[in-house]
């Protein structure tokens, strides 16, 4: 049976990880506008998901300014799979 | 005043699966939605395959070291066309999505795979036949065929972007690439 994962458990949390599989990489800009959320906010969520090993950032210069770009590592992916079938069976369970 | 996602998460019961799922899946679907390819995308892509067909079978049929370069030529124009509407994919829209890359530089999916080996079939034996319109003809359908193909991915990846982001990623295409310049290498030396 799929474990439910605390990091991402939280429903802004998994917003983050969901959107980030979406894509292979964005920019911290770009997400923060598809998840309508402030700076600090997303800062938050995504240092603890670094944390964790979850995702992974670079920096890079973009039209001469600095800009980060955000990628789901294998480990988050992984994660994300087995939080959404934990939920799945949840919801079965359920119904 | 909270955002959207700030209130979202404040009134959604983190217990209830049904409602974390949902408002998870509205947040990758808000952004697969809002990307945009570059204007010109898929016909460029069309004449650039539709080159690069066109010259191998010419390169192909003409065996011949100006026939080689002409071929070689031919892909050099495709993968620079390809590149530039990559890097405009990520300028325009700040992400990467690597499927794409996939899609547009390896023509993956069955129906690109299917057209362009035909074409490309079609192509050289007419260039070996010197019949040159329907090298044309048939380099111009391989690239209508490759850019449909695009187009088809495209939408399935907007309707389910977690299932189609995944793909060959920059470092295994420079991987791929510099192992198809040893090929050709091989090749010619062996030639």
């Amino acid at each position: 049976m799929a474990r439910l994962d605390p990091l991402i458990h939280a429903p802004a949390r998994l917003q983050v990880v969901t959107t980030l599989s979406a894509v292979s990489e964005a920019e911290f800009l770009t997400l923060r506008t598809a998840l309508d959320v402030s700076d600090s906010v997303l800062s938050k969520h995504i240092s603890a998901l670094a944390d964790a090993g979850y995702v992974r950032s670079r920096k890079s210069v973009r039209a001469g300014r600095r800009t980060t770009w955000i990628a789901l590592t294998p480990a988050g992916r992984q994660a994300l799979r087995e939080h959404v079938a934990a939920l799945r069976e949840l919801i079965a369970d359920v119904d | 005043m909270l955002s959207n996602m700030e209130s979202m998460a404040m009134a959604q019961n983190p217990d209830d699966p049904r409602q974390a799922i949902a408002a998870a899946d509205l947040a990758s679907h808000r952004l697969a939605t809002g990307l945009r390819l570059p204007r010109g995308f898929h016909p460029a892509l069309a004449v650039a395959v539709a080159l690069q067909i066109a010259t191998a079978a010419y390169g192909i049929a003409a065996q011949t070291l100006t026939g080689l370069a002409v071929a070689l030529a031919g892909v050099a124009v495709f993968l620079g066309v390809a590149a530039i509407a990559l890097h405009r994919f990520r300028q325009v829209n700040g992400v990467r999505v690597d499927g794409l890359t996939s899609q547009v530089v390896m023509g993956t999916g069955p129906l690109v795979t299917g057209v362009y080996v035909c074409a490309f079939g079609a192509a050289t034996w007419a260039a070996f036949e010197s019949q040159w319109w329907l090298v044309v003809a048939a380099a111009a359908t391989g690239g209508a065929g490759y850019a449909m193909g695009a187009r088809q991915w495209w939408r399935a990846y907007q309707q389910d972007p977690t299932a189609h982001a995944d793909g060959v990623s920059p470092r295994m295409l420079a991987l791929l690439a510099a192992l198809a310049c040893v090929g050709l290498v091989v090749l010619l030396v062996n030639g």
